[in-house]
């Protein structure tokens, strides 16, 4: 696809991506070719790409949801990373990890508010996401205390065992 | 539908070498690791490595869907699953085949029909191949006892689900039977989960042969050739070889043959090795049964054949025809290979895991060493104690010992204790250099020797 900046997305291509997007389950789609920009959501309240996704670790983003893996983007770059290549996380931070590979969700069903929010105070027991193996749903537990700083995994990505999904600011 | 990128799911030694395979068959490699084995021989050389999960197995290695997700997450069209861990668990096969991930291995329905051994042994007896005479299911003590007297004493009791040796005695008497057979059926019953127990007739002087096969899932199928592995201690192979020189010609055709009709009448799929105990003294051979996986020593058959069974594995997984015909596999040579533990051979095989200093293996022609391990690597304490295979290949079996012995005394490991001494002393061992072997030797005369000679 052209990435100039006269580019030609057609009314066509247009339709097309619509319905791929319809015959995927995935929660939201976000194309942008030149300065042409696409967002699909199911959430009747997305008001558009989410922008943590922006900052996520590059080399997390090869990994697609599992129900596209026939789309998958070519394997990253080797060496390959541990857990994911996380970014640096600031000074006095606390962080939530993976605690084991699978599908990070923000919240417990599609279309239901997230768990949490930047800015939200949580304590140790905040079930925080949920991360899914094959379709089983398991809640994750924040086991810290302290004020959400930043949601570093992206919705319904794959996450790896002991991957930074969440940076608190510990309690005082 | 050709593999484009497979995920490899094991670890050690067979993760690097499918992870090698398959890169030179332009697949592209994603590794599944523990986070024990993220800084890994397969995890440096694969294309892509994904962490599964904490060290213990049981929340890695051994979750089926895991496996399965992770494949699906990184795109995978296959998953190779080596050996041991799941590599013989139905329930991965079925879950890759019910998500359109190509399992690099046997149908699930074959994996689960060999797996139960009574099952296996309906099939062998079906395809008319040799049984060791013995009974069906054995309820309790009584009923055992009756069934030994027919069979005659000595007598082997064993869990139909089981392997390893768990759950599995000899008894030689009504009173050993009485002694033994309510440990061994509920050690099968936690070991794994099943306590259905049979009986066997003990064979005396035994030695392990098996065959490895390959069949295209359509009937056709070929072997290359057998193997001997009876230098073991507690059931677990340390030499393996091919051919068994041991065995006369008429009975090796009798031995392949058995193989290749168990096999052809399961329509069997990919990589397989049917065992069978050779009993020297009555020349007879028995089925025993079916591994539907690559094997540790699958390195032997290769050697002596010329072909590389892991990518023959990616090919037929891939759907290739399997065009081979028996007389274009012919055996040339010999080939020994034996195992390097991490292990004390003087503290009754202790593992001894930590960190190699130095990793020296011995090279040469005709030497091999397949192995995950490198200068710096942490031999971590979770997993078996394998670090390395030894293969020697020569013309001759008496010019393959000398090359294995003469390889043994070149190769240094540092850092950590293994096996070698005992590999070394067994490989100059006079029964070992004129093949005078039996399943027993090793714990009966080779291990009670190697104590001595260090004394």
């Amino acid at each position: 696809m052209s990435t100039g900046k006269h580019t030609l997305v057609k009314p066509e291509d247009v339709e097309n991506l619509i319905e791929i997007f319809k015959q995927s389950d995935w929660d939201e789609m976000h194309v942008q070719v030149g300065d042409f920009e696409l967002f699909l959501s199911n959430d009747p309240h997305a008001t558009g790409p989410t922008r943590a996704a922006a900052a996520a670790p590059a080399a997390l983003a090869p990994a697609a949801a599992p129900a596209a893996g026939a789309l998958a983007a070519p394997v990253a770059a080797k060496p390959a990373p541990a857990h994911g290549g996380d970014a640096p996380v600031a000074d006095g931070m606390l962080v939530i990890r993976a605690p084991n590979l699978g599908t990070f969700y923000r919240s417990p069903k599609p279309g239901s508010p997230a768990y949490i929010e930047v800015g939200q105070v949580i304590d140790a027991d905040t079930e925080v996401c949920l991360i899914e193996v094959m379709k089983l749903f398991a809640p994750v537990r924040a086991g810290i205390a302290g004020t959400v700083r930043e949601i570093r995994a992206r919705e319904g990505q794959m996450v790896e065992f002991d991957q930074v999904l969440i940076i608190v600011e510990p309690a005082d | 539908m050709a593999i484009t990128r497979v995920l490899s799911v094991n670890r050690g030694e067979i993760a690097a070498r499918v992870v090698h395979a398959a890169q030179a068959l332009g697949i592209e490699a994603v590794q599944a690791v523990s986070v024990a084995d993220r800084d890994s021989m397969a995890a440096r050389n694969a294309d892509r490595t994904v962490v599964l999960g904490p060290a213990q197995s049981r929340l890695s290695y051994l979750d089926p869907k895991l496996l399965v997700h992770t494949a699906l997450a990184t795109g995978c069209d296959a998953l190779h699953p080596g050996y041991g861990f799941l590599s013989e668990r139905a329930t991965l096969a079925r879950l890759c085949a019910e998500h359109g991930i190509t399992f690099v291995g046997p149908r699930a329905e074959t994996i689960a029909a060999l797996g139960d051994k009574l099952e296996a042994k309906a099939i062998a007896r079906a395809a008319g191949v040799p049984l060791v005479p013995g009974t069906d299911r054995i309820n309790d003590v009584a009923m055992a006892q009756a069934a030994a007297g027919e069979l005659g004493y000595p007598v082997l009791i064993k869990a139909s689900a089981g392997g390893g040796g768990r759950g599995m005695f000899v008894a030689r008497n009504p009173e050993d039977i009485a002694a033994g057979f309510d440990k061994a059926s509920n050690e099968a019953r936690e070991a794994f989960g099943d306590d259905t127990m049979y009986m066997e007739t003990f064979v005396e002087n035994a030695r392990h042969v098996e065959v490895q096969v390959f069949g295209d899932g359509k009937g056709h199928v070929v072997h290359f050739g057998e193997r001997d592995c009876s230098i073991q201690r507690r059931y677990q192979k340390v030499f393996e070889e091919s051919p068994c020189a041991a065995m006369p010609d008429a009975l090796r055709a009798q031995l392949h043959g058995s193989a290749i009709a168990l096999v052809a009448s399961l329509k069997y799929q990919n990589a397989g090795t049917v065992e069978f105990l050779y009993d020297v003294n009555r020349q007879a051979i028995y089925f025993i049964e079916v591994n539907a996986r690559i094997q540790v020593e699958h390195p032997v058959s290769e050697q002596v054949t010329g072909f590389d069974l892991v990518q023959l594995q990616f090919r037929i997984a891939a759907g290739e025809p399997l065009l081979l015909t028996q007389a274009q596999i012919p055996v040339r040579g010999h080939a020994i290979e034996c195992r390097l533990n991490a292990e004390d051979p003087y503290q009754d095989f202790r593992p001894s895991p930590g960190r190699i200093t130095h990793w020296g293996p011995p090279r040469g022609a005709g030497v091999r060493v397949d192995s995950h391990c490198y200068d710096g690597y942490l031999v971590p304490p979770f997993y078996d104690s394998m670090i390395g295979k030894l293969i020697a290949t020569a013309a001759t079996r008496e010019a393959c010992v000398e090359r294995l012995a003469d390889a043994l005394d070149r190769a240094e490991i540092g850092g950590l204790t293994t096996n070698l001494p005992l590999l070394r002393y067994i490989a100059r061992h006079p029964d070992f250099i004129h093949n005078d072997l039996n399943t027993r030797w090793l714990e009966n005369t080779g291990l009670p020797a190697f104590s001595a000679h260090q004394e």
